[in-house]
């Protein structure tokens, strides 16, 4: 009499207990993943995205006066840097080291460029731009533009910068501004971002790892 | 006091602003304070300390230095600098440049340092 009752309930829990011991490897196997992927991007300096965000479209001028959009982000990979040509201590410091970087990478840099970007647009001129990052090698691009075309990429990457009055010399001016390098892989997605202190030896290394797992 | 490793990074040819390094040493069992830079082969020159928060970087004036007693300061690329505003003539790298140190008790130390591309250490680690 209660068997007849009991055996339904009994296949329904025998049921759902599978199904749970399935649920249950499942979430472990994913957590596992998941977990495999963040000890993977501990060994990386670098802040890699797990998805690569799309940046969409912009259109700036490089130190040759010729357009530089997002679709000159495609089929390489680009390390972005911004900056300003006025700037005594940390754009120099930092192009220095991508040269470093451009060094070392030797051959392997064929896919890879370094583009400078400007976030002082009323000084930074092509012309400007051009005799800027020619002194730290000669196949730097310097791109420049409208503040407002600026403002529409740094604010897809978090980029911030601002003015700041120079108190020994009025009329000349500083800028604060973001010191990370941002890599953009061929896709013209926005992967990988290295905070600083920025070091060839860093970028080397991680730039090989992000690399390799491209694909 | 003493200073070594003194070096000015060359600049590109659009800068008027030059930065320069070095290592302040306290020979001595009292804090020495700079309160000021002068040179002769600039218009001006102040202190100021590169500062990194949340990714963004800044330059904020030192109007004094202290170099602790028996103890240093490091300038170097990244973190404490000499910015050197408007050089009398254009400086590339062999050149030499004059730097005059100003210290509280009104000594002054006056030191040349050489221009410099870049050192050769750079991209390397840095300890802070």
């Amino acid at each position: 009499m209660q068997t007849g009752i009991r055996h339904p309930l009994r296949k329904h829990l025998l049921i759902g207990g599978i199904i749970a011991v399935f649920a249950l490897l499942a979430g472990v196997w994913s957590a596992l993943q998941l977990r495999e992927r963040a000890v993977h991007d501990d060994e990386l300096a670098a802040t890699r995205f797990p998805v690569a965000r799309d940046i969409s479209a912009f259109t700036l001028v490089d130190h040759r006066s010729e357009p530089f959009t997002n679709a000159s982000l495609q089929g390489v990979w680009s390390f972005l840097f911004f900056g300003y040509t006025h700037c005594p201590d940390v754009c120099p410091t930092t192009l220095s080291v991508l040269n470093s970087v451009a060094q070392k990478l030797g051959s392997d840099a064929r896919d890879v460029r370094f583009v400078f970007i400007s976030v002082d647009p009323e000084r930074d001129t092509p012309e400007t731009l051009a005799r800027f990052v020619s002194y730290f090698n000669g196949d730097f691009i310097g791109v420049t533009g409208e503040p407002g075309a600026i403002e529409r990429l740094t604010k897809q990457l978090g980029v911030l910068y601002m003015r700041v009055a120079s108190s020994d010399n009025p009329g000349s001016y500083l800028m604060d501004h973001t010191a990370s390098v941002f890599l953009v892989d061929p896709d013209g997605r926005y992967h990988a971002v290295f905070s600083p202190p920025i070091t060839a030896e860093k970028i080397v290394t991680d730039f090989a790892r992000i690399r390799a797992d491209y694909l | 006091m003493d200073v070594t490793g003194g070096w000015v990074r060359e600049a590109p040819p659009t800068s008027r602003v030059l930065a320069a390094y070095m290592q302040i040493i306290n020979l001595t069992d009292a804090d020495l304070t700079v309160t000021g830079i002068t040179s002769p082969d600039f218009d001006s020159a102040e202190l100021h300390r590169t500062v990194v928060e949340g990714g963004v970087a800044s330059m904020l004036p030192v109007p004094e230095l202290i170099v602790p007693a028996a103890g240093s300061v490091l300038l170097e690329p990244g973190g404490l600098h000499l910015m050197l505003f408007d050089p009398v003539r254009p400086l590339l790298q062999g050149d030499s440049v004059t730097l005059v140190l100003h210290r509280s008790d009104g000594i002054c130390i006056t030191l040349s340092v050489p221009v410099l591309r870049s050192r050769s250490d750079e991209g390397a680690q840095h300890h802070h």
